[in-house]
Order: C-alpha cells, then structure tokens, then sequence
C-alpha cells in the first residue's frame, strides 16, 4: 500500500554513453578552444590586471561550457530518445525510480569542489589586484553629469576630459563624483569603479599597452548618461605623458588661465567665427540634445531647438533670462546653464576650445 | 470572521471550515475571499500589466535600433525603462507567481478548503490593481528616470513621479509581506491529514521557501521606500551625500530585499517546472527530498549574498569575499534542481504537451541564466561586466528565460483546472517555439554588446554596437508575435476549448481529483493522504475522495458564523 517498494535496478542504453562520449568531445573541443583564444583581439588588454582578469573569465568560459554541453545534451538527447511513441499504450509509464543516493552524492560533491577551485581561482586574482604596487602616479578623478574632471599632481585645477597616462608605471586612481553616482569603466583594463559622492573609490593598475581607449559611465546618471562615454585614455611613452603634463602644468599655472570645468574666466572673444566650422561642430556636438538646426525653438529634444534662435524679431527669445544676444549664447557655451530649460555642460566639459565657441556663434548666426 | 483558528480539528490538526457559497456577483468575483477567485482575480491582473509592460519593452527595442536612439528623447526613454523593470519585477513576475499561481494552486494541493486568512488574502489583492495604477499614473506627474532600483541621489533628482513610484512599490510591498504570512500559516497549518512535509507536492516546498522571504526581505524594501519618501518630501537627508547622508545605504536596504526577491521569483517556478515534468515524463520526480531541501537552501543562502550587487559600489575590499563564495555556493543547490529534473526525463514516456515544451525549454534559458550568474558572482570579473547589457542578458535570462517560461508552462498546464476548457495546444506549440527563438535572440546578443562596451540605461549608444542591437530588436517582435498568440489563445480557449473534465492530464496532485474548476468548497471530504503524488505506477495515495466527482454527493453544509 504505502509506496516505499525499491526502485527497478537500473541499466544506462548504450545510446547513453555514446551520447555521453560525444559531449565529452564537444566539451574538450569547447574548453580547447576556449584556453587558445585570443580575447584580447576582441577587446585590448591595455593594462595590468586586464590579463589576469582574462584568464579567470576563460576558466569561467571553459569549465561552463562544460557543464552547458552536458545538460544541453542529455536535455535533447532524453527528450528523443524517451519521447512517448505511438506504439505506446496510453497509460504507459516511466521506469518508476525515485533516487540514487550515490549519484546525489557525486552531483552535489563534485560542484563543491568546482566552487572550491574557482573560489581559490577567484580569490586570487582578487588579491592580485588589490595589491597592484602602491607607488607610482596618483590621479584623482570626479564624475559630473556628464563628463570626468581629472587631477594631476603638481597640475592647479582640473582638466576635463582628457586622461594621459604613462605606460608601465603604476597609477592609483582615486574617483569620487560630485553630483550624484556615475561609474568609471575602462573596458580595455576590465576594471571599474562607482564614483559616488561623499566616498572614494579607488583603482590600481598598471598601463602596458600604448593607445586611446574609451572611459564608460556604467552607473545612470540622467539625461545624458548614454552620452558619457567615448572619453579617452592615452597611454604614451614616458617622454611625451611627461611633456603633456607639463603642457597643463604651465597652462594651468594660474588658476585664473585654466580652464574651468564649471566655466567662469573672462568672454570669450567671438571674432573671426568661422559658420563653416561651427556647421560640422554642431552636427557633432549640439543635435543630441538640440536636434537638427531645423528645429524651432519650441521644439525640445533633452535643450530647446535652435533654428532662427539668433535672427527672429517678431519673437525675440531669452536665455537665461536674457535676450538671446550672440554674446549671451556664447554665454551659456562657455559656462553651460543650469535652471529651467535643464541643464548644459560648460565649453570645458563639452570639450570646446574658444575657438569653438566662436565658430559655433558664427553658424548659429546663419540660422534665418 | 476568519476561519483559521476555530474551524473543527480532525486527524493531523486541519481546520475543515467551509465558507458559506457566495451568492451575489460582486461577493462570488469581486470582492472574493475564495483563494482561487483571488488567484485568478492576481493572474489576469498581472497579465494586463504584463501587456503594459511588454509595450514599454518593445518602445526600447525600437529606440535602441538607432544607434542615437530612433524614437524618444532620452529623458522619455528613462522612464520607459524604469517603469518596465517596475512593471515586470512588482506587478508581473512576483504577483503571478506567489499570488496568482500560489493562490490557487497550492492550497488544492494540501487538501485544504481556503487559505488560513481568507480576508486577508483578499485584501493583498485589492491593494495590488490600485497600486499598479499609481505607478503608472507617475507618467502624468514625469515619471522615475533611474530604472527599477532608483539609486539615489539620482532618483532625489527626479521627478514628481518618483515619490509616487515609491508611494505605489511600498504598497505592493504591504500586499506582498501580508501574502508570504498568509501562506506560510496556511502550509503550517491547513495540511489534509496524512499531508506530512515529505509527502507535499514540490510546488507547496517551493511557496513554504518562498512565504518567508516575501514577509521577512520585503520590510527592508518598504523602510528604504518609506525613507526615500520622506527625503524627497520633507527634506529629511537619509541618502543626500551633501547633508550627510549616504547614498551606499540605501543600496543595502535595496538589495536585502531585491536579492531574495530574486527567489521570490524563481523558487515557485522551480516548484511549478517539478510539478510539470513528473507528470508529462510519467515518472516519479527524481530525489524528492533534495529538491524539497535544496529550494530551502536556496531561500536561506538568498538572504545572504544582496552585496554581490555592489562590487563596483565601494564595499570595504575584503567584505567582497564573503559574498563572493556564498553566491558561488548558490549554484550547489541550484545544480542539483537541474540534474534532479534532468534525471527525471531519462527512462520516461514523455508527451511533449505545450506545458512540457515551456518545461523543457525553462530547463535549457535557466541553465545558461545560471551559469551566468556564477560569472557575475566572481568578483574580478565582476569589475568589468557590472551595469553593463551583460547584466541585463543575465536577468532576463533567469526572468524571462526562467520565471517567465515556467509561468507560460504553468499557464498551459492549470488553465483547464482554472476554467474547465483546454487551451489550443496547436497555437501553445507554436507560442512556444516562437518564444523560445525570439527570446534567444533577444537577449543573446546582449552578453557580448556588454562585454565589449555598451552600459545598460542608454537612451543613445556607441554606434558599432548598432548591428547586434537591430538584430536583438527584431527577435524581440518574434517573442512579442508568440506572447500575443498565448493571449489570444487563452482569451478564445475560455469559449471554445475543448471540455477539459477533471484531469486531463493524467496528473496525481489533490487539484486534479476535484471537477474542474473546483467548487468553492474546494472538497466534499478533506482526503486523507499516504504517501507523495509521484508514484505514476500505484494508485492514488489518497482515501476519502471517492465522491467528490459523483453528483449525487451533496455539498459539505457551511460552519455557521
């Protein structure tokens, strides 16, 4: 009556372990070409610990790949093989067994030892990137919305946008955001940290591979979050990082010459404007958030459109509270806006030279 | 008045109160306290936002086919993609799962006539619709911006429509937190006699795990709420850096909750995924006892990993450790659910019924879901894949390739003891398979475009990732194509489908003996059981059922109030 009879002996097909010897091979096959595949063509290893992190994922890849082979197998291999036939009788059923102690026992050993080698694996590497070398370069870099603020030691101020890195030596990277929480991924380096405000996190690594790689915000941080990328890191010969260090150096020497994140500093001058120049910077930098230049000023995309937003006496507009001058847009170009209509990055963080601010002025101008 | 605690005492302590038969619409359907009403009452509750929700999804796929985003400025689209992962997390997944198929299921399968607070079950529901609408109706006020985790001070920034979002999740959380007691009591308290602990069907294991995370991990979601209420209306700093509060506290407070509520999104799919399998196999579950403990170590685990949310965050270095090597130890439990359903497929007669395939394929999305997550889980490589698309191919892996699949299987496998009618297994097959290819291609691309440099939450994107994205979009129609299908198949099956009887499947658990759907006393006679339902070969475990397909037994007279 009570169903505690003994499960049927139980005989594996021999269909069972050829399926099993052909899973075996593909995973070889997938664990072989896993160990020799170059990751670092798909994505660079600009630094150490990109390497070391690399080669964790492979042993991620490869010993998964195993476990996938497997259960995907055996999933379609029983699912066909003991698919009920027509030559079955309706109430026909399985073989009726309930468990296996031995087997229970191998399929929850055997996964502990896995997450015992991978912990260990995992641990590590871990380690090996804490305790990068303390020494070295020391930069210090702050997350706003939406651009990264660098400091350089010996450097008065910010930069904005630009790190330059020396090869082969070690940097700490101390970030911190000023607004609210953005992130600093460096994929070529595998590393990232979470700039959040009032904290500082900080990265270590070691630069090996010369070349411009992308800064990426992984953290939303509004509007212009998808925009937060595309920032660049160089790393160069010792020389030449030394030599733009001392670029900034002398640039920057008074803080009143450097130029300011927030903006600020005196107008820029707006003559000789080239519309031509300012036509291609526009479509570079402004559509995102203006739209095309066909766009009237009613027309909001993330900032008002900006057609006619110079040349339009039957409705004169403001910005800022103020008419909407050449002068006063080259305003806002300079050191951005914050208030009602949202909120624009200085010319600093949008990565503008005067120059730029000038040209731009000059094409809005042929808006009519 | 409630029934738990008075109803007569017979055999293994079970409180056998019949209800009264409602007799007005508004009583029998609105504002029911029978546990199946309400389940169905949450199941197609959900089902509606689910549609909400998968327009919002579709609304992203199209933007995103532009690499400078092809629909929306980027303020609309941060609302678009918070309040879908809102939608999906608090008004789909979790709802259907504990208060739609656990209403109505396990309660049949114990053997007991409600759950053990009927009225408080019904007012869970009826907090649950109005709730759903204040979140949608922060679109009116603009609407949260900093995805369904709301990390402040971003979600300080927002606007209006952000306290509002959090006024409508804490709700949720109230309905939740009342539900998971709810069920706990009833499977403490409400068995049929003979129904021990080891003889309960594998769906009632996997709501006895996932009660308490509903009642315990969701206070902590409503305090973190409650408090970025109170910031964003009256000022008082708990999370703003800049008057000394921190913005990493409210990172923990979410993530207690939000892990475990990763559980509270998948232990009852497993428990659906063991009830499917043994039926359609005609083979006993294979090693009962592991599965059964293995969803509680689960459960007990989930409470202990929320930090491996927060690798990138600023943890103190060596506190990664700990949550490091409890996540790794997740995946023990989990493998052994995988082989053990594994296992029961070898030696069967399997029919490839419509809620078998969903079964099958569940198995296949939800081990890769997995195997991501012990990726994920490692924290070196954790530095590089957090907040990026890798993440959101690994929690729609587990959400959709996992919970969702289990649901549609569990839609196709209780749909006629729900309504009496079959569903349409031609039109099931094909939603399945056009599921199963539109899902994969979906979210498949998504591991590498992270991997390679596209952060999640982007209204706009680096444009050689535009191909891959085109690509997921368009399979992202394929899987909306199947779930339209699932609809109007169950819309027309209700009708036209063919009549179902009591137990079209054959299968062996207590809600299949009863007539379809079962009367609102659930049982003529509680049942008393012997032994597990998996023995396809014996007869049913159960004595005392006899009449209660045969007509001319009358109904059990109500307990007077």
């Amino acid at each position: 009556m009570a169903v505690e009879n003994r499960d049927p002996a139980v005989k594996l097909e021999r269909g069972f372990w050829l399926v099993t010897a052909v899973l075996a091979v593909l995973s070889l096959i997938a664990v072989v070409a896993t160990v020799l595949y170059p990751v670092q063509r798909l994505l660079p290893e600009a630094a150490i610990p990109a390497d070391q992190i690399d080669a964790l994922f492979k042993f991620l890849v490869a010993s998964s790949s195993v476990v996938f082979i497997f259960v995907i197998g055996y999933l379609l291999y029983f699912s066909l093989a003991f698919r009920r036939r027509s030559s079955d009788a309706p109430d026909a059923v399985g073989v009726q067994i309930h468990d296996s102690q031995s087997l229970e026992m191998w399929w929850t050993i055997v996964p502990t030892i896995f997450i015992i080698v991978l912990g260990i694996f995992s641990i590590k590497i871990w380690y090996g990137i804490q305790v990068q070398p303390n020494s070295g370069l020391v930069v210090e870099a702050i997350g706003h919305q939406w651009f990264y603020d660098f400091r350089y030691p010996g450097v008065h101020g910010t930069i904005p946008n630009e790190m330059h890195l020396p090869a082969n030596v070690p940097v700490t990277l101390h970030t911190t955001a000023q607004d609210v929480i953005h992130s600093f991924w460096i994929p070529a380096i595998r590393l990232k940290a979470d700039m959040v405000p009032g904290l500082i996190n900080t990265l270590r690594f070691t630069p090996t591979n010369p070349g411009r790689y992308e800064i990426i915000c992984t953290e939303f941080c509004g509007t212009l979050h998808g925009e937060m990328h595309k920032q660049v890191v160089v790393i160069e010969p010792q020389a030449k990082f030394i030599a733009w260090l001392s670029g900034w150096k002398s640039k920057n020497a008074h803080a009143s010459d450097a130029v300011p994140a927030g903006g600020g500093g005196p107008p820029v001058s707006l003559a000789g404007g080239d519309a031509a120049a300012g036509k291609a910077l526009f479509a570079q930098k402004c559509i995102a958030c203006h739209g095309a230049a066909t766009n009237g000023f009613e027309k909001r995309v993330v900032g008002p459109g900006l057609d006619k937003v110079l040349d339009d006496p039957a409705h004169p507009k403001l910005v800022d509270g103020n008419p909407a001058t050449p002068e006063n847009v080259a305003k806002i170009l300079q050191n951005g806006y914050h208030g009602d209509m949202g909120q624009m990055p200085s010319m600093g963080a949008n990565g503008l030279s005067a120059k730029d601010v000038a040209n731009l002025v000059a094409y809005l101008k042929t808006l009519k | 008045m409630s029934v738990a605690v008075h109803g007569e005492v017979h055999g293994g302590g079970v409180a056998d109160h019949i209800h009264p038969e409602p007799q007005t619409f508004v009583r029998k359907y609105i504002f029911s306290i029978d546990h199946k009403i309400i389940g169905i009452q949450y199941i197609i509750t959900s089902f509606v936002f689910m549609g909400l929700g998968g327009l919002l999804a579709e609304l992203i796929r199209v933007q995103l086919m532009h690499h400078s985003g092809a629909l929306v400025n980027p303020d609309t689209y941060n609302e678009l993609y918070s309040i879908h992962g809102s939608t999906m997390v608090w008004l789909v997944i979790i709802p259907l799962l504990t208060g739609g198929f656990g209403n109505f299921v396990f309660p049949l399968q114990i053997g007991a006539r409600d759950v053990a607070f009927p009225w408080l079950n019904m007012v869970s529901f009826w907090i649950f619709p109005p709730a759903g609408l204040m979140l949608y109706s922060s679109f009116l006020m603009g609407a949260p911006v900093a995805g369904w985790t709301e990390y402040p001070p971003m979600s300080l920034q927002g606007a209006a429509g952000t306290s509002m979002w959090a006024a409508a999740i804490f709700l949720i959380g109230v309905s939740s937190t009342m539900t998971g007691i709810n069920f706990l009591v009833t499977l403490l308290k409400m068995r049929a006699p003979g129904m021990t602990f080891t003889r309960m069907p594998l769906f009632c294991w996997a709501q006895f795990a996932t009660a308490p995370l509903l009642m315990i991990a969701t206070t902590a979601l409503g305090a973190a709420l409650a408090a970025l209420f109170i910031e964003r209306q009256f000022g008082v700093p708990f999370f703003d850096p800049t008057k000394g509060g921190s913005p990493v506290l409210w990172q923990h407070m979410f993530w207690f909750y939000s892990h475990p509520a990763v559980y509270i999104m998948i232990l009852p799919a497993f428990g659906m995924i063991s009830e499917i399998l043994p039926t359609f196999a005609r083979k006993p579950i294979f090693g009962y006892k592991m599965i059964a403990f293995s969803s509680v170590a689960i459960a007990l685990l989930g409470f202990m990993v929320w930090a491996h949310h927060m690798f990138t965050s600023g943890l103190a270095p060596w506190l990664q450790l700990p949550f490091m090597i409890l996540t790794f130890f997740i995946a023990i439990p989990t493998g052994i659910k995988i082989f053990s359903w594994l296992t029961t497929l070898w030696g069967g007669k399997i029919q490839f019924s419509t809620a078998m395939l969903f079964a099958v394929g569940f198995i296949a999305t939800f081990t890769f879901g997995g195997i991501t997550g012990v990726f994920l889980a490692a924290v070196p490589f954790d530095l590089h894949a957090h907040g990026t698309y890798f993440i959101v191919a690994h929690l729609h892996y587990v959400l959709v390739g996992g919970s969702l699949m289990a649901i549609l299987g569990g839609v196709h496998f209780w749909y006629p003891k729900m309504s009496g009618r079959m569903m349409n297994e031609t039109l099931g097959k094909w939603t399945f398979w056009l599921f199963f290819i539109g899902f994969n291609g979906t979210f498949i691309p998504m591991h590498w475009l992270g991997l390679l440099g596209m952060p999640r939450r982007v209204a706009t994107y680096d444009p050689q990732f535009q191909t891959w994205n085109i690509v997921a979009t368009a399979f992202s129609f394929v899987m909306t194509a199947a779930l339209l299908l699932f609809f109007i198949n169950a819309l027309y099956s209700l009708r036209n489908g063919r009549k179902a009887g009591p137990n079209p499947w054959n299968a062996r658990t207590l809600e299949w003996q009863i007539p379809s759907p079962p009367p609102y006393y659930n049982f003529k006679h509680v049942p008393a059981v012997f032994a597990a339902p998996y023995d396809f070969a014996e007869p049913l475990p159960y004595r005392g059922l006899e009449g209660e397909l045969d007509p001319s037994v009358p109904a059990p007279v109500p307990a007077g109030h």
